[in-house]
C-alpha cells in the first residue's frame, strides 16, 4: 500500500510549480488584501487531488493497478490516506502562512481564530471530498467534476431560497448542548463522513470493469 | 506437465460483442502467442485473467489457484504490459522504482536500474518527455522487475523499432530459461511470435478457431497454390478454407505431406502465422 501512496505523493511532487504559483498568489492576497487564506485549504486540497485523479485517469492507472498485487483496494485506500497527508501539510502552511501575516499586520496574532477557522476548513474540505471521491470512482473524473460543480451550486441556491422563508435558528439551536464541544464533535463528524465515503468508493471500485 | 494458466469455458457478453467458451492452457516454461484481428478478444481475454474486468463465467486458473480468490498471491507473480495502460506520464522512472518498492515484495530495484540503463532510458524524466517506443521498453522492463513467473502481455512490441523489437525478444526468451516461467503475449507483429512462440491460440470473432504448437502448426499446415480445375478436384475434407485470387486458388490444408501424397501435388508452400490469419478469416469453406 505504501507504494501506492508514494506514486501519488510523486505525482505531486513533479506538479509542484504549478501549485507553488498559486501558493504564491494566495499569500501575495493574503498580505495585500484583507481577507483571511484559510479559505485557500478547500480550493487547494481539491485542485491537488483532482490533479492526481485526472492524470491516473489520462494513462489509464486505475486499470493497471488491478494487476498489481492487491490493487483495486490499495488504489483507493492509498488515495484517501494521501488526501488525509495533503489537507495536513497544505493546513500546518497556511497555518504558519496566517500567523505571519496576521503579526506582519497588526503585530498581534489571535491563535484561537486562526485554529478555529481553520479546523473550520479542514472540516469543509472533508466534507467536499468525501462527496467528490465517490462520486469520481462512480462516473469518472469529467462526469464527477461537472456533477459536483452543479450540485454544490444547487445546494447553496436551494438553501440560499429556502431560508428566506423559513428561519434556521430555531432548527440550529436543537445543538446548542454542543457549543462547548464544536472541536470533538467537528472531528468525530469528519472521521464518520471519511469513512463512509471511504468505503462507498472501495464498494464501487472493487466491482468495476475496466 | 505442470500448467501456469488454464482458462476454461471463459464467456463474457457485450452488448455489441462476445467471448464465447475461451478454453486454453499454458504449460509451465512456455510462451503463448495470442493471435487475431482487432477486436478478436484478445484483450479482453487478457483483461479477464487479470480480473480487470468482472461478470465473466468460466473459470481462470493462475500457478493452479482461482484468479480472483487467490488475487494478491497470484499477483505478486505476474508482470503486465497492457495496452494504454501504465504509471501517469507525469512520473519518471525513478519514481517508478520508489512505488514499486511498496507494492511488490520480490520488487528489485537493481535489477529495473539495470534494465533502464540497458535500453538507455533516462531516470529522471518524466514519461511524458518518451517516445512511444521508450514508453513501450519502460512498460516492459517495469514488468520484468520483480521476478515474476508469468508474463502477461498486450502487444509488447507494438510501437517499436525492429532493433529494439529483437532487443525485447532477446529478453523475453532469456526470461524464459528460466524452466518455472512462463510468457502469455498477444500481437499483431506475427513474425515476432514465429520467433520466440512454442504455443500460438488463434481468436476470432470471440472463438478459439485454434490452439496447438508453433511447430505442429508451421510445419504442418501448408497453402497450395493451384488453378481452378485443380481446385475442383480436391474433396472438401482435405482442405480448411481457400482463396480465389485472381489467376490462382490458394487453399489451406492441415496436413501438407498428406496432401502432397493423395494429390500428387509436388509444391506446397510453408505457412506464415499472416497467411493462417489471413486465409482462416477471409478464406471460403
Amino acid at each position: 500500500m505504501i507504494g501506492f501512496i508514494k506514486k501519488d505523493i510523486a505525482m505531486i511532487k513533479n506538479n509542484f510549480k504549478s501549485l507553488a504559483i498559486l501558493i504564491i498568489i494566495y499569500v501575495v492576497m493574503g498580505l495585500f488584501g484583507e481577507m483571511d487564506i484559510s479559505f485557500v485549504l478547500p480550493f487547494m486540497a481539491v485542485m491537488i487531488m483532482i490533479s492526481t485523479f485526472s492524470y491516473d485517469t489520462y494513462n489509464k492507472w486505475d486499470a493497471y493497478s488491478v494487476s498489481l498485487p492487491n490493487g483495486r483496494k490499495n488504489v483507493v485506500k492509498s488515495k484517501y490516506i494521501t488526501t488525509l497527508l495533503i489537507i495536513l501539510i497544505v493546513s500546518i502552511i497556511i497555518t504558519i502562512l496566517s500567523i505571519l501575516i496576521a503579526y506582519n499586520k497588526s503585530k498581534i496574532v489571535n491563535y484561537e481564530e486562526i485554529l478555529l477557522s481553520m479546523m473550520g476548513n479542514i472540516f469543509a474540505t472533508l466534507l467536499v471530498l468525501s462527496l467528490m471521491y465517490p462520486t469520481i470512482y462512480k462516473f469518472g473524473i469529467e462526469k464527477a467534476r461537472i456533477g459536483i460543480f452543479i450540485a454544490v451550486f444547487g445546494i447553496v441556491i436551494i438553501f440560499g431560497f429556502i431560508s428566506k422563508f423559513i428561519d434556521f435558528s430555531n432548527f440550529l439551536s436543537i445543538f446548542s448542548f454542543l457549543e462547548n464541544y464544536w472541536a470533538i464533535t467537528l472531528l468525530v463528524v469528519s472521521i464518520i463522513t471519511v469513512y463512509i465515503s471511504y468505503i462507498i468508493s472501495l464498494k464501487i471500485q472493487l466491482k468495476k470493469e475496466f | 506437465m505442470e500448467n501456469i494458466l488454464e482458462v476454461k469455458n471463459l464467456c463474457k457478453k457485450y452488448d455489441n460483442f462476445e467471448l464465447k467458451n475461451i478454453s486454453f492452457i499454458l504449460p509451465k516454461g512456455m510462451i503463448m502467442g495470442l493471435i487475431g484481428e482487432n477486436g478478436a478478444g484478445k484483450t479482453t481475454t487478457i483483461k479477464a485473467i487479470l480480473d480487470i474486468i468482472k461478470k465473466y463465467k468460466g473459470d481462470i486458473k493462475i500457478f493452479g489457484l482461482d484468479n480472483r480468490k487467490d488475487d494478491k498471491k497470484i499477483k505478486e507473480d505476474i508482470g503486465v504490459v497492457l495496452d494504454d495502460m501504465f504509471f501517469p506520464e507525469i512520473l519518471t522512472p525513478n519514481d517508478i522504482d520508489n512505488s514499486m518498492k511498496g507494492i511488490y515484495t520480490n520488487w528489485d530495484s537493481e535489477m529495473f536500474q539495470n534494465y533502464l540503463k540497458k535500453f538507455s532510458l533516462v531516470s529522471n524524466k518524466q514519461i511524458k518527455t518518451f517516445s512511444k517506443g521508450m514508453r513501450k521498453k519502460l512498460e516492459i522492463v517495469t514488468a520484468l522487475s520483480h521476478h515474476p513467473k508469468l508474463l502477461i502481455l498486450d502487444e509488447p512490441t507494438a510501437g517499436l523499432d525492429p532493433i529494439a523489437r529483437s532487443e525485447v525478444i532477446d529478453i523475453f526468451q532469456s526470461f524464459i530459461e528460466n524452466d518455472d516461467c512462463s510468457i502469455l503475449l498477444s500481437s499483431h507483429i506475427t513474425t515476432d511470435l514465429e520467433r520466440v512462440a512454442d504455443y500460438i491460440t488463434f481468436i476470432n470473432n470471440g472463438e478459439i478457431l485454434l490452439s496447438k504448437t508453433k511447430d505442429e502448426l508451421l510445419d504442418k499446415y501448408g497453402i497450395v497454390k493451384c488453378t481452378e480445375a485443380e481446385f475442383k478436384k480436391i474433396q472438401r475434407n482435405d482442405y480448411i478454407k481457400y482463396i480465389k485470387n485472381k489467376y490462382e486458388y490458394e487453399v489451406l490444408v492441415e496436413n501438407k505431406n498428406t496432401f502432397k501424397l493423395k494429390y500428387k501435388i509436388k509444391v506446397i508452400d510453408k505457412i506464415t502465422l499472416d497467411d493462417l490469419m489471413f486465409l482462416m478469416i477471409k478464406g471460403e469453406e
